[in-house]
């Protein structure tokens, strides 16, 4: 048993260990979507600055609180990209599903394992930007070692809560050849929703309920209001309740509709 | 007057070079490095107008480079080709239009298109008059069997049904010559051989210069006079199919099921083992040496042999062994 | 000329065959751009919605910017789209060859290969913007004033291949051009918002060396009957300049690709 389980971890180390130099490989990409965040980032700034122009608090948050806010989701961003539901439709199209689910690894654990693997290089490799943030446009970064922990604890657990929500979404790939459209609309949703563009707390009741009702907030909103100083500490284990149950609710929901899906592969062979 | 000619044509590749690991990722990142792959290598060689020639050579030997230099997608690093006396890289539009070209693996037509509208598009690109285009694809449905393959999309073909639509529409502007890079690749029998059918009837009836690379010795066997040989982007032989033959031929082989142990058996002197199994021995002899009787009868007085068949080489090991070492020495036909 | 408009049309009706066979996916690629927009117009309506103006910028004047910014680039997206995927759909695969082998003009026969339906969803979007702003606005839809959008959004959809022509070059030594192109085509997203809530230096850089104001702002400002200058009458001259520049990059990349085949 117990070794069958290190056997387990060892194998999900490899694929964990292997994301980094997949992500190297693309070395351009590494550049890009570095300059990519930077220009956004400097676009909402001065966007901010030009909101409060003539008004010193909006819904409660002042000018440095919001810039704040904003270049830190701006660095997180791309963590609510995704490529799984493309990656199923390439897998399927191909005949490659039946191969994946044949290995013996468990499929979704091995992509999770990637997915959360690469979260410590994403780490790595946004530090610099960060930096820009603080240099350029005076970004305030806790000092406190309690905010930054209970942050990396909320930003594993809500990439894990997308990484189901894809894994979910992605079932469609069984059911229609149109993979781009609907990666399109999962980003267009979860760019509003997950408070990529604004803190959900200045949003009109109606649509807070609506990021609430969706799990994107999970790996943006929630981890980036604690360490722009939105949220307290203190708010941290309620906050962290909640997001287990996403969790737990969307990691059994998955593999449900998952095994219903690839009935679709196994029927028609392809 | 040669329709091909190349001389002394080279192609190198400059390709980045990595490290292994992360640090080598990252080195690759800062400091890019490159080397040289040399991936054809001072190549000559002239096709006449209405020749079948089979380029061959083991993967990576440099067949598709060549083929994209005779085409014209890729300039010669060195060296210089004529097609149709024309530099098919410089004049690249007016080579296109004489020539068609199928890369094994991908196809041209639409994938989602019937194939009828795939073959119509592909006509429109080349500019067929439409009475022309009517007649060959008349032609073509009947000798390629593509009557009910019209209407259905190219996904939903088998590949030997893609192979044959795209044979279909690379020579439905009836090029002059036509490259195609591995053409039977993946193919069951049936299909290969009316693939083999076509082409040569194209050969003959339109006098189409055909280049084919290949794997596959029966292709060659029945469609190429003449082959040209390439190893590691040189060329090792270029001439008839027969010359090789002819001089491997003189190798035969023979082969016994014993009822013992085969491997207690020495072996005969001007024989060597091609194979062996506990109860089956293969030897190939060399006739100049010692004679078939002279063989057998040595594994026989060995042990007891319960059946023996004598077979002359094919030509894959005849390939087999050219590729082993055995024509470093160019031959000359 | 005459030969590759019908071409194009070929191309265009194939095109739409292939779509209707797939109805569901066509709606789905269209309407998916429509909801990547609201996500960027419900930001503005939520954050305008608390502010009097944006720098002086009342919310239908953003949305005028916004939505011209969003035909021109829904221009670029309907025709031009296959620039982005040329590196893994075309070169990596090996499609691009075939290009090479067609007696027709490459870079033809790489725009013409692919509409692409998703832009019809940017299209739809631009224009209702510029509708609702137009009329909210009280700007009088003359003859002069539609001919003059007319040009601006043709000539910023120029704007947009063109820069994206040139970074989809990089291809030819990348092998694949979509982060090169992403980069200079995000900042796209400044000449979203009015431009004179940037910095001078980002202002210049819109104007100048990533002309995508030329799409957006100083036309929106010439409607409004705010002061530009010549820069309201630039867009054309500009896109056409770029447009030749980006065809000579594309030309010396394609050499270099024959040369190097990578
Ligand atoms: N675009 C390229 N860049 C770098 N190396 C290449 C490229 N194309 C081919 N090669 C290399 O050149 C050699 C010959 O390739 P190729 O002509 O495809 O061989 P073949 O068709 O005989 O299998 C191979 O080693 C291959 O890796
Ligand atoms: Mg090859």
């Amino acid at each position: 048993m117990m070794q069958a389980l290190r056997r387990r971890i060892k194998v999900y180390g490899a694929f964990a260990a292997m994301a980094p130099k997949d992500y190297f490989a693309y070395t351009a990409w590494v550049w890009v979507e570095f300059i990519a965040q930077f220009l956004t980032m400097t676009i909402f700034v001065h966007f901010w600055r030009a909101v409060y122009a003539n008004t010193s608090t909006l819904n409660g948050l002042n000018l440095p609180q919001t810039l704040n806010y904003i270049m830190l989701a701006q660095v997180l961003a791309p963590l609510v990209q995704t490529r799984t539901i493309f990656q199923f439709g390439f897998l399927i199209q191909n005949g490659q599903m039946a191969i994946e689910l044949l290995r013996p690894v468990d499929f979704q654990a091995r992509v999770l394992v990637d997915t959360l693997g690469w979260l410590g290089m994403y780490a790595l490799l946004k530090t610099p930007l960060l930096l820009i943030a603080v240099i350029l446009f005076g970004l305030q970064l806790p000092t406190s070692p309690a905010v930054w922990l209970a942050f990396g604890i909320l930003l594993v657990l809500g990439r894990a809560v997308v990484f189901y929500f894809d894994w979910i979404f992605a079932c469609l790939a069984f059911y229609t050849t149109e993979t781009w459209g609907l990666s399109v609309v999962r980003v267009g949703v979860a760019t509003f929703f997950s408070g990529i563009l604004i803190p959900i707390a200045m949003m009109p009741g109606w649509l807070q309920q609506l990021a609430g009702a969706m799990p994107f907030a999970q790996a943006i909103y929630v981890p980036t209001s604690l360490l722009s100083g939105i949220a307290s500490l203190a708010d941290a284990p309620r906050v962290l309740l909640i997001q287990l149950g996403w969790l737990i609710a969307l990691a059994i929901l998955s593999r449900a509709v998952f095994n219903v899906a690839i009935r679709k592969v196994t029927v028609q062979g392809g | 007057m040669p329709i091909i000619q190349a001389e002394n044509l080279s192609k190198v590749f400059r390709i980045p070079h990595k490290d292994p690991g992360v640090a080598g990722a990252f080195k690759a990142v800062l400091r890019p490095r490159f080397e040289d792959k040399v991936a054809v290598n001072g190549i000559s060689f002239s096709v006449e107008p209405g020749e079948i020639v089979g380029y061959i050579g083991v993967n990576g030997a440099g067949k598709s480079t060549t083929i994209k230099m005779l085409t014209g997608i890729l300039m010669p690093t060195r060296g210089n080709v004529q097609v149709l006396g024309r530099d098919p890289h410089r004049q690249r539009v007016a080579n296109a239009r004489d020539i068609g070209v199928v890369f094994g693996q991908r196809s041209q037509l639409w994938w989602d298109l019937a194939f009828i509208e795939s073959l119509n598009l592909v006509a429109k690109i080349y500019e067929v008059p439409p009475a022309r285009y009517k007649q060959l694809l008349d032609q073509f449905a009947e000798t390629l069997e593509l009557g009910e393959l019209l209407r259905v999309p190219i996904r939903n073909m088998s590949l030997g049904q893609k192979m044959r639509a795209e044979l279909a529409a690379t020579l439905i502007h009836a090029p002059r010559i036509v490259y195609l890079d591995e053409p039977t690749i993946g193919l069951d029998l049936i299909v290969k051989e009316r693939i083999r059918e076509f082409i040569k009837q194209q050969n003959r009836a339109a006098g189409t210069t055909v280049i084919l690379t290949t794997h596959d010795l029966g292709d060659i066997e029945e469609l190429c006079p003449r082959v040209i040989i390439i190893d590691a982007g040189a060329l090792i032989y270029d001439g008839p199919i027969s010359t090789i033959k002819a001089r491997f031929g003189k190798y035969r082989e023979i082969t016994f099921e014993t009822l013992g142990d085969a491997s207690a058996c020495a072996v005969p002197p001007g024989a060597e083992i091609v194979g062996a199994e506990p109860r089956k021995l293969t030897l190939r002899f060399d006739r100049t040496l010692t004679t078939a009787s002279q063989v057998a009868q040595a594994v026989m007085n060995a042990i007891e042999v319960k059946d023996f068949s004598l077979a002359e080489p094919d030509l894959a090991s005849v390939i087999k062994q050219i590729y082993g070492g055995a024509l470093r020495e160019p031959v000359t036909p | 000329m005459r030969r590759y408009l019908t071409l194009y049309w070929y191309f265009l009706l194939q095109r739409f065959k292939i779509l209707l066979e797939y109805r569901a996916n066509f709606m789905i690629g269209a309407s998916s751009t429509i909801i990547l927009q609201i996500a960027g117009l419900l930001t503005i309506w939520v954050v305008m919605g608390q502010i009097p103006d944006l720098n002086g910028w009342g919310f239908d004047e953003v949305l005028l910017v916004y939505g011209l910014i969003t035909l021109a680039k829904s221009i670029n997206h309907m025709f031009a789209d296959n620039l982005w995927t040329i590196g893994w759909s075309y070169v990596r695969s090996g499609q691009f060859d075939r290009f090479l082998v067609r007696p027709i003009d490459p870079l033809f026969h790489l725009l013409a290969d692919r509409f692409c339906h998703d832009g019809i969803g940017n299209f739809l979007v631009g224009a209702a913007l510029v509708a609702k702003s137009t009329a909210s606005l009280g700007i009088a839809w003359t003859p002069f004033n539609a001919l003059y959008l007319a040009v601006a959004v043709l000539s910023g959809g120029a704007i947009f291949i063109a820069l994206n022509l040139i970074t989809a070059t990089s291809v030819f030594w990348i092998t694949e051009s979509i982060p090169v192109t992403q980069v200079i085509f995000n900042t796209h997203e400044f000449a979203q918002y009015p431009l004179t809530i940037y910095h001078r230096g980002i202002q210049i850089l819109l104007t100048w060396v990533l002309p995508y104001g030329l799409a957006s702002f100083y036309p929106a400002s010439f409607l409004l009957g705010r002061e530009v200058g010549a820069l309201a009458w630039l867009s054309p001259v500009v896109a056409l300049a770029l447009l030749v520049i980006a065809f000579r990059v594309w030309l010396f990349g394609l050499r270099h690709y024959s040369g190097t085949g990578s």
